[in-house]
């Protein structure tokens, strides 16, 4: 049942109604009517992965207690160290384990020895990235006592798979979502119009946008050696926006519907291409995640104190792990590697937090050079993604080469029957609307709110994409 | 929460106001333009009187050549439509004679397109622009599965189908964009292939179809001359008997399917291109106009 799905729309109105009208006495009765809807809304996807979330929300509501109780750091340990092993050890058997085994067989092979990888037959949970990250912040911020443990099992099940969040983030921290799920919600008329606006720009961010883009970013990649320079610089643009319009449209949505039940979701996404440097776009893509690897991985590893040669180890470490975490592939190994080489820059001249204030432009050079660094960081993060979006390293690579000496730069008609230039005035407006909007949250409530919803809703009618049905992209993670 | 329902109800209200609105201008839009597809070519066209008309898939569309009918002096137009199966070779025809235009002779392509009853989709969605101000279109389509929504559902058929009846194809027709599908009186060739992957008949059995039956008897009622015919395969083409079977269940089909044959001809194995459409086309004006 994707967001953007006709049963969907059937779904979160009848769940809205009876957590409003029904449900609506106690926090109780509010989170498990919540649970009910989250455990049936993730079983439309496979029922018997039902099993493995629950018993991976059980495992850590269970080993969150007994780190908690242990009197000594022996079973602290043990308990901390269990967690961490067995959720690992799902997202390794599902979502790594076959990537490993081919990889070491291909290394073997290339030794001299003869080797056929033993291969598992099975599918990936969807959102098990997503869950299993939850569940480890809850246990690490046990066993650091940042947090106590939740001895509520309802409100403890409500916080891993919470359904707007559940298969495609953002990755929510018990220290903010915990303490919201324990009171009970009142109705807040401005929090759910915000909420619906957030939804509306969510799905013209997925429909009008992302879906279209697909299908042109498609054409090219999946013909790449057929383009001329303009497609495959299209191309990689197109797939720029074509991730971009996803993962935030999906990641609106999912916080315009937590509003609606009275529940505030972390921001996921800052407007990330209007970043004047990669350690700033990293402070405005998947905000939930970068947070996450920074909290959990980075300052354990020393963070950027110690030497400047520790300091690269663990951007390097940060960036490939948490290219890894979308998927087990070189290719986001790679892209992962890429934005790290394109941080060290910044992290050696000491410069990674000389934009964190906002960005206001004036008829001056400053403005000029401003948006020179904005469309920098916008091509080397779209040269990144041509790594991400390529079935293979070689092939990023080839994509890459071929757009300096092809030279071409005509427009040429596509598989999918347009021309590649035909989306850029689209691509274009949009751009517009979210510079104007740079310092809200989304462009459609405040002022002016009817046209603006009319204006959405006539994007999202005339020029969606629905033919060409596209989950989204951030499912496979 | 009332405030927050009248809002809700706002949202529905302008969904439904810009759905019906893009609907109507949409199907206007359609309406006013011949010059993009064959079907809005029968729809916005004056009524014509033709000597011949072709109807059929791909097949009939790139094997008969429009202009060498024209150049014998019969009025001629190739409705053939890449993908299109029986099921839209009837309609065309009940929408030509709906739009009042006049046919002496039909030559249809009849061969493969009988190993399957079911519709094209691909083909269909090209009608649905006419679905609300056509009765025939509104007849043929009742039957298929989600024609309620496409007749009920304001904007529903044209969110579906966007790639090929959304807004792009609507601004051309707006701007009155021509394009190539009513070049060469709607004959469409092909070029030469290089290489010649063989088609494979061998698990196909023709059946006996409706829309098939419903066009001869269309013919019988307003007096035009049906001329159903098998057009050439490739050489290499396994199952090739096909044709056989095809003429048993249906005797008054004319087998043309070894009239052409030489890889040279073709540009896949089921369509022949530009030079081997006009050999057929020649045999086929001397066989049934004496031209």
């Amino acid at each position: 049942m994707f967001f953007n799905s006709l049963a969907f729309a059937i779904f979160l109105p009848i769940v809205f109604f009876l957590y409003w009208f029904v449900f609506n006495k106690t926090k109780s009765s509010q989170n498990a009517l919540l649970i009910v809807a989250s455990y049936y809304f993730y079983s439309c996807w496979d029922w018997r992965f039902l099993f493995l979330l629950v018993f991976s929300t059980f495992l850590d509501y269970y080993t969150g207690i007994r780190i908690e109780k242990s009197t000594n750091d022996k079973g602290r340990k043990f308990w901390f160290w269990l967690s961490i092993i067995i959720n690992l050890g799902f997202l390794g058997i599902f979502k790594y384990y076959n990537f490993f085994s081919t990889s070491f067989a291909q290394m073997l092979t290339t030794v001299g020895f003869k080797a056929s990888p033993i291969l598992l037959d099975v599918v990936l949970p969807v959102g098990i990235s997503f869950y299993t990250f939850h569940g480890l912040s809850y246990v690490i911020d046990i066993y650091f006592k940042r947090i106590k443990a939740e001895y509520n099992f309802v409100d403890y099940s409500l916080f891993v798979s919470y359904f707007p969040l559940l298969v495609a983030g953002p990755i929510e921290r018990a220290t903010h979502l915990l303490p919201e799920v324990k009171v009970k919600r009142t109705f807040d008329f401005n929090q759910a119009k915000e909420g619906v606006c957030q939804i509306i720009w969510g799905l013209v961010k997925k429909v009008v946008i992302a879906d279209t883009c697909a299908t042109y970013a498609n054409a090219i990649f999946d013909n790449y050696s057929s383009m001329n320079s303009l497609s495959l610089i299209l191309g990689g643009i197109y797939f720029a926006f074509q991730i971009y319009g996803d993962f935030s449209g999906y990641s609106d949505m999912a916080l315009g519907m937590s509003k609606l039940f009275g529940l505030e979701l972390l921001r996921n996404f800052n407007y990330p291409y209007f970043s004047r440097d990669i350690a700033e776009f990293w402070r405005r893509w998947h905000i939930s995640l970068s947070s996450w690897f920074r909290d959990y991985l980075y300052i354990p590893l020393g963070g950027s104190k110690g030497s400047k040669a520790m300091q690269v180890r663990n951007v390097f470490i940060i960036f490939v792990v948490s290219g890894f975490w979308h998927g087990a592939n070189w290719t986001y190994l790679a892209w992962g590697f890429l934005n790290a080489v394109y941080f060290l820059p910044l992290l050696l001249l000491n410069r990674n937090r000389s934009n964190i204030d906002e960005i206001k432009l004036n008829w001056n050079w400053d403005s000029v050079r401003t948006i020179s660094s904005i469309v920098m960081t916008f091509c080397l993060s779209t040269i990144a993604w041509v790594f991400f979006r390529a079935k293979t390293i070689t092939d990023a690579c080839t994509y890459l080469k071929r757009i300096v000496v092809n030279r071409e730069f005509t427009s040429q008609y596509l598989v999918n029957e347009r021309y590649n230039y035909e989306i850029l005035l689209m691509i274009g407006l949009f751009v517009l609307v979210e510079w104007n909007n740079r310092t809200r949250v989304e462009p459609i409530s405040g002022k002016y709110n009817t046209v603006k919803l009319a204006l959405a809703i006539t994007a999202i009618i005339a020029f969606g994409t629905y033919s060409d049905y596209k989950e989204f992209i951030y499912f496979q993670f | 929460m009332k405030n927050f329902l009248f809002f809700a109800l706002k949202i529905l209200i302008l969904i439904f106001v810009v759905a019906v609105v893009f609907d109507i201008t949409y199907s206007q839009v359609f309406l006013m333009s011949n010059n993009r597809g064959k079907i809005g070519y029968i729809y916005n066209s004056k009524p014509k009187e033709y000597d011949v008309v072709i109807l059929g898939s791909s097949r009939a569309n790139n094997h008969f050549v429009t202009q060498m009918f024209k150049d014998k002096g019969l009025e001629t137009f190739n409705f053939g439509m890449q993908g299109s199966k029986l099921f839209e070779s009837d309609l065309v025809l009940k929408l030509l004679l709906e739009k009042k235009n006049k046919i002496k002779n039909i030559i249809i392509d009849i061969d493969v397109t009988l190993r399957s009853k079911k519709n094209s989709e691909a083909t269909i969605l090209k009608f649905y622009p006419y679905l609300q101000s056509s009765p025939v279109i509104k007849e043929h389509f009742s039957s298929l599965p989600d024609f309620y929504l496409n007749q009920y559902v304001p904007f529903y058929r044209y969110a579906k189908y966007e790639t090929k009846i959304g807004f792009r194809e609507m601004f051309f027709c707006a701007i009155e964009k021509k394009s190539k599908e009513q070049d060469f009186g709607g004959y469409s060739a092909l070029e030469k292939s290089k290489n010649l992957s063989s088609e494979n008949l061998l698990n196909i059995e023709p059946k006996r179809n409706q829309y098939y039956e419903e066009i001869k008897q269309i013919c019988k009622i307003n007096n035009i001359n049906l001329i159903a015919v098998m057009t050439p395969m490739c050489e290499s083409t396994k199952g090739i008997n096909y044709f056989e079977k095809v003429k048993k269940l249906y005797p008054e089909i004319h087998n043309y399917e070894n009239v052409v044959v030489e890889d040279k001809y073709f540009s896949s194995c089921g369509h022949m291109n530009d030079t081997g459409a006009r050999i057929f086309t020649a045999r086929i004006l001397k066989d049934f106009f004496n031209k």
